[in-house]
């Protein structure tokens, strides 16, 4: 059993706790050398890798409920303008999407959109607290005609209105996805944001279909290949920014481990057999990523005003 | 050793179908890997097995954290396999896009598995199940139909496992992993329902009156996935 033990010592390469480097000089050798030449490199890499930060964040879960109401307030309104359902769309709704098909996942979307945000206002006002006001909502970028508008024809060309449904989705699911570590200790409310999480994503998937349809070179998953929707240095780039991630974490008993996907471990994704660089792309394509409240909060502040 | 499963000598071989040549190199690779894993059980046998009390033949995905996490490996042993078929012997008209997301997703589930399997391996080893038997005499790997459905049924089945799991979890870190993967799944869902009817991505079939995607028990899970593996599952103590 010891030597159990050992190999789960040395397959955690990467933990907050210092067990492993404080470990005898001659015990770290006896089990580097049980573990083959194959593994050190991966070894030395875990160890120069800073130990991950443990959450960053400290939010209650009124915090969470509010952020994931504001997401989806914006995008219930987003898409009923688009549909017509509210003032400030498209001059003609009726024909805007070009296709029946398209309208009708819009419509689609929208309604399930429009069921989140009644949700979570129920969830948020049965627990007694108050609602934070509507704000107004400029999807151009433009903040009520105060700056450049970022994108000026999102009711009038669809591939617009399509890419800025796109940043907000993809932004949504990672939304959510940080959010729920804030609603753990409540099993029913963080059931329902799971659930209406993978919602957003079945969403996103089709919006990304719906433009790889129109001729934009994208995947229905966030992937390395996709033409770039957001510019470097604005808010709405950090969507795409923290999807390049590789690194993924698992813990027990305290012990945050770094899960590494490298050559020493045996991933068989096929054949032809892919090159590192290319499996490590299919790795940051296999998970999507979340982002921080504040990260969230900046992405829809540049449709807000 | 009274649950043989575990030293399966195709582990790693898993996804990829029986006769396709795998290359010499890989071969020792693999060799080597499923000698060091073999070593590793035999090491982690002891006197008193407390697996005694499941019926042989029987995979028990044990119990607590490590139990949701073996649960997530084995669908994604039964997903990965599924479409490294698909790819091996693409359906009749396969389009070049469809045989490229396929194949992406393919890749992704291969690594969804293999990472819970190095997750379970780091934090757990004494407790991780071995490879799984698929059984997908019921699907028809040259019919598009056939293979689409059983696709859409693998994809939506994951995220209501990963959806009825999360309030399960016990650590926080296995939930973030969870939701990392699970909108992946629901991605890959809505990709392939919209390829057998365009417009069925979040459909009532899977998304609720309160615009809630499906959330399903592990017992529900199994019995849903069991008719697609020969090993019998048993997940009485996931979570627990």
């Amino acid at each position: 059993m010891n030597f159990l033990h050992l190999l789960a010592r040395l397959a955690t390469l990467d933990t907050e706790h210092t067990a492993l480097t404080q470990a005898p000089r001659r015990a770290a050798l006896s089990r580097l050398g049980q573990a083959g030449t194959a593994l050190l490199p991966a070894l030395l890499a875990g160890l120069a890798t800073p130990a991950q930060a443990g959450q960053k964040e400290v939010r209650t879960r009124l915090d969470a409920l509010k952020l994931i109401l504001k997401l989806e307030n914006l995008q219930n309104a987003f898409y009923s303008r688009a549909l017509g359902l509210l003032p400030g769309g498209p001059a003609n709704p009726a024909t805007f999407f070009g296709s029946a098909a398209t309208r009708d996942a819009i419509q689609t979307i929208q309604s399930q959109q429009q069921k989140h945000a009644a949700l979570y206002g129920q969830l948020i006002t049965n627990a007694g607290s108050a609602l934070d006001a509507s704000p107004n909502y400029d999807f151009t970028g433009s903040r009520n005609g105060t700056q450049p508008a970022v994108y000026p024809d999102v009711y009038t060309n669809p591939d617009t209105f399509l890419k800025v449904a796109q940043l907000l989705k993809d932004a949504s699911v990672q939304t959510y996805k940080g959010q729920a570590a804030f609603l753990q200790s409540d099993n029913y409310l963080l059931e329902t944001t799971v659930r209406a999480h993978s919602t957003e994503a079945r969403h996103a998937a089709h919006i990304r279909t719906l433009r790889r349809q129109r001729g934009a070179t994208v995947k229905s998953w966030v992937s390395a290949t996709d033409t770039a929707i957001t510019t470097a240095g604005s808010p709405q780039h950090a969507v795409y920014t923290t999807e390049t991630n590789i690194n993924q974490y698992v813990s027990l008993s305290g012990l945050v481990t770094r899960v590494p996907f490298d050559s020493t471990l045996p991933i068989n994704v096929g054949t032809p057999a892919l090159s590192a660089s290319a499996l490590l792309a299919k790795v940051a394509e296999a998970f999507d990523e979340p982002i921080e409240s504040v990260t969230a909060e900046s992405i829809l502040q540049v449709f807000t005003y | 050793m009274s649950d043989n499963k575990l030293l399966g000598p195709d582990e790693a071989e898993f996804a990829k179908p029986l006769f396709v040549p795998i290359k010499r190199r890989s071969f020792f690779m693999y060799a080597g890997a499923t000698a060091g894993a073999t070593a590793l059980l035999l090491a982690g046998c002891d006197d008193d097995d407390d697996d005694t009390d499941t019926p042989s033949g029987t995979v028990s995905l044990g119990s607590g954290d490590v139990g949701v996490l073996n649960y997530a490996y084995a669908l994604e042993q039964l997903e990965a396999a599924f479409y490294a078929q698909v790819i091996a012997t693409p359906y009749t008209g396969i389009t070049t896009e469809e045989r490229t997301a396929l194949t992406a997703i393919a890749r992704h589930e291969a690594i969804h598995r293999d990472f819970f399997k190095a997750a379970i391996t780091a934090a757990a080893p004494t407790q991780i199940i071995g490879g799984l038997t698929p059984d997908f005499s019921k699907v028809t790997f040259t019919d598009r139909n056939s293979v689409l459905m059983t696709a859409k049924t693998f994809e939506d089945l994951g995220v209501a496992a990963y959806n009825g799991a999360g309030s399960l979890i016990k650590t926080n870190d296995y939930l973030l992993i969870a939701g990392k993967i699970v909108s992946v799944e629901a991605r890959h869902a809505a990709y392939i329902r919209d390829l057998l009817s365009n417009g069925s991505f979040a459909d009532s079939t899977v998304v609720n009156a309160q615009g809630l995607d499906q959330a399903l028990t592990v017992s529900q899970v199994l019995a849903a996935a069991q008719p697609f593996i020969k090993d019998k599952i048993n997940g009485d103590n996931v979570g627990k």
